[in-house]
């Protein structure tokens, strides 16, 4: 508290203004102390104060405080930090929200930093390999690393001495994540990932170029291709190398996109696409609303709701089957999802057969009737890609033989047991 | 839904539920599920199970009730439905005796004036199947059973430490349950 409090009459000093430090420490003290304040939010209070004080217009106290003091990137440590920097804009990215204006990436001699310029700081562009004097930026913390907030209270000033950046040859083309495995992908970092495409889905959002699942031999996982990354479509079946892509984490489960900085290149080989797929074997003890004959909105696909899409509210659905079933297998269960094809197949019972079933009984209900009782109560074994909590089934096949070597075995086993316990 | 878990389905023979008078229930949620627990330690919320149904009967006043019995190699279970068992009483109306049925459902408990608990299930959905399924279930249920047995002798969880401690479990008798229903399977040869 003390230093706090030297450094706020220091910063005084230098306007001519003795503040006496007992006031400074005592105003700090009530507020830290007392009311809980965080101390940087007591220290900007109690400077204010003293502004106030003495009139000095705020502006040009923090300006002409700033002046003499330049951080250098590498000394950036502490979160609301105000610092003056000199550096050069390695790398814009994306812009991700209306409220900010510019994202990138700021190098100087002694490393890099991520920054950001809210649109209400109104400040001029900046632009990429461009060095600036930039004045009065905040430093933030954001999911445990430093980054540079740039604001109203932020001045720039073009410089026409380029800043050298440290880590020497950092430019966005050099440098070249490395080339992983699809299992050993983990959230938070760029990686060059090759595999095949094994899945397209129907896009979901005007900001989505594709999204849908690629695979190599030792995995799957899902892909986001942003429309605004200017990338070309992928096709399903096809194999890619994807370079520059992040790697990042959503509700547990690993993903990566696609964006300005990655690029797409097609191979002429066929990647095998390994068994991250899944088998389960169980009885089939539900299937659950939503399954048998639904309507699907045309514009996205969506299964309608009571006729209406939850994207584009009231539209003419579109016939198709499905179930959503639940395989349990005595001790865990699994919800699978099966498509029209197999659907068909399982329950004997095409489309068409079934859009008139319903139109005799008047109620698409039937349809759900009948494919329970075609299933439910029955031994299936499934194989699938594993979506958040479904299997999203490429094949199912019903148990068709009692195993009678299972059988001869527990007998046989049951056997000895009881006769140890007997004796 | 953080929290949500659909219980699984448990493989249990008929005697061995009709043996179950251990129930349990988180007493500070009123919407907690009841549970059984039975000799060989399965902790039963859902049930499983696919069998012969061979008698109904409607035991309805009012309504419609239908209580149904479903035989397995070991014993019979009953399986009760009515108005808030839309499906499962309607199959029961309109289904032929006898019948391969299999019921998912979960076992709710009844202690009778001296002290017995009755075990019974109230079913989510019955359906008629075939043979095949059936043994499969028999199979199935005597797997789990000994894995469960195995357990209690080595007591080897916190369910099954409890059901020794409860039933003073036999393991010997339920090896001689489960052996009678293998051996089932094998005269159907």
């Amino acid at each position: 508290m003390k230093q706090i409090a030297q450094s706020i009459r220091d910063r005084f000093l230098k306007l001519g203004i003795d503040v006496p430090v007992e006031d400074v420490e005592s105003r700090l003290d009530e507020l830290i102390t007392k009311f809980k304040v965080p101390s940087n939010e007591a220290q900007r209070s109690v400077t204010n104060y003293f502004l106030k004080k003495y009139s000095i217009p705020k502006n040009e106290f923090y300006t002409r405080q700033a002046e003499p003091q330049l951080t250098k990137i590498m000394d950036i440590s502490e979160n609301g930090q105000w610092a003056n920097l000199k550096a050069k804009v390695v790398q814009l990215w994306e812009n991700t929200h209306e409220s900010i204006s510019q994202v990138g990436l700021l190098g100087d001699e002694t490393g890099i930093i991520k920054f950001t310029e809210w649109k209400n700081a109104e400040l001029p562009e900046l632009e990429q390999g461009e060095s600036y004097l930039l004045r009065s930026v905040v430093i933030g913390e954001y999911n445990g690393r430093f980054q540079v907030q740039l604001n109203k209270n932020t001045s720039i000033e073009k410089l026409d001495e380029a800043i050298g950046v440290g880590g020497g040859d950092f430019t966005p083309a050099a440098r070249e994540s490395e080339l992983r495995n699809i299992s050993d992908l983990s959230g938070g970092q760029w990686a060059t990932v090759k595999g095949k495409v094994v899945q397209l889905w129907e896009n979901s959002h005007e900001s989505i170029e594709q999204a849908g699942l690629i695979g190599d031999p030792t995995g799957v996982v899902k892909f986001t291709n942003w429309a605004s990354s200017e990338l070309p479509d992928m096709e399903e079946g096809k194999s890619y190398m994807l370079r520059n892509v992040v790697v990042n984490e959503w509700g547990g489960k690993i993903q990566v996109q696609l964006n300005r900085s990655s690029s797409i290149e097609e191979l002429d080989e066929d990647i095998k696409v390994g068994s991250s797929t899944s088998t389960y074997f169980g009885a089939m003890v539900d299937i659950q609303t939503g399954s048998g004959l639904i309507k699907r909105c045309p514009e996205c696909k969506r299964a309608l709701v009571k006729g209406a899409c939850p994207e584009h509210g009231k539209v003419k659905g579109e016939y198709d089957l499905r179930i959503k079933a639940v395989l349990d297998s005595g001790t865990s269960t699994q919800d699978i999802l099966i498509n029209r094809e197999l659907t068909e197949e399982l329950a004997g019972l095409s489309l068409d057969t079934a859009i008139a079933m319903a139109a005799d009984a008047l109620d698409p209900g039937v349809v759900l009737d009948t494919i329970k009782h075609e299933l439910v109560g029955r031994y299936y074994t499934v194989t699938g890609h594993k979506l958040d909590r479904y299997i999203l089934v490429d094949s199912i096949t019903p148990k068709t033989s009692l195993d009678k070597e299972m059988l001869d075995e527990m007998l046989a086993l049951n056997e000895t047991f009881t006769k140890l316990e007997v004796q | 839904m953080p929290g949500f878990f659909r219980e699984a389905a448990r493989r249990v023979f008929a005697q061995e539920l009709k043996d179950s008078n251990l129930t349990s229930r988180d007493e500070s949620d009123q919407y907690a599920p009841q549970y059984v627990l039975t000799p060989t330690g399965a902790k039963v919320n859902r049930i499983f199970l696919v069998g012969t149904l061979i008698e109904k009967e409607d035991i309805g006043t009012d309504s419609e009730y239908w209580r149904g019995r479903v035989s397995d190699p070991t014993g019979s279970f009953l399986v009760y439905a009515g108005q808030y068992q839309p499906e499962a009483a309607q199959f029961l109306a309109e289904c032929e005796l006898p019948a391969f049925v299999a019921v998912v459902g979960k076992t709710s408990t009844y202690t009778t004036d001296d002290g017995n608990v009755l075990t019974s299930i109230r079913p989510e959905s019955i359906q008629q199947v075939d043979e095949l399924t059936r043994n499969l279930w028999v199979l199935d249920t005597a797997k789990q059973t000994l894995e469960r047995i195995r357990a209690i002798e080595a007591e080897e969880d916190q369910n099954s430490k409890l059901a020794k401690e409860h039933y003073s479990t036999d393991t010997v008798y339920y090896r001689e349950i489960v052996k009678k229903a293998l051996e089932s399977l094998k005269e159907r040869d």
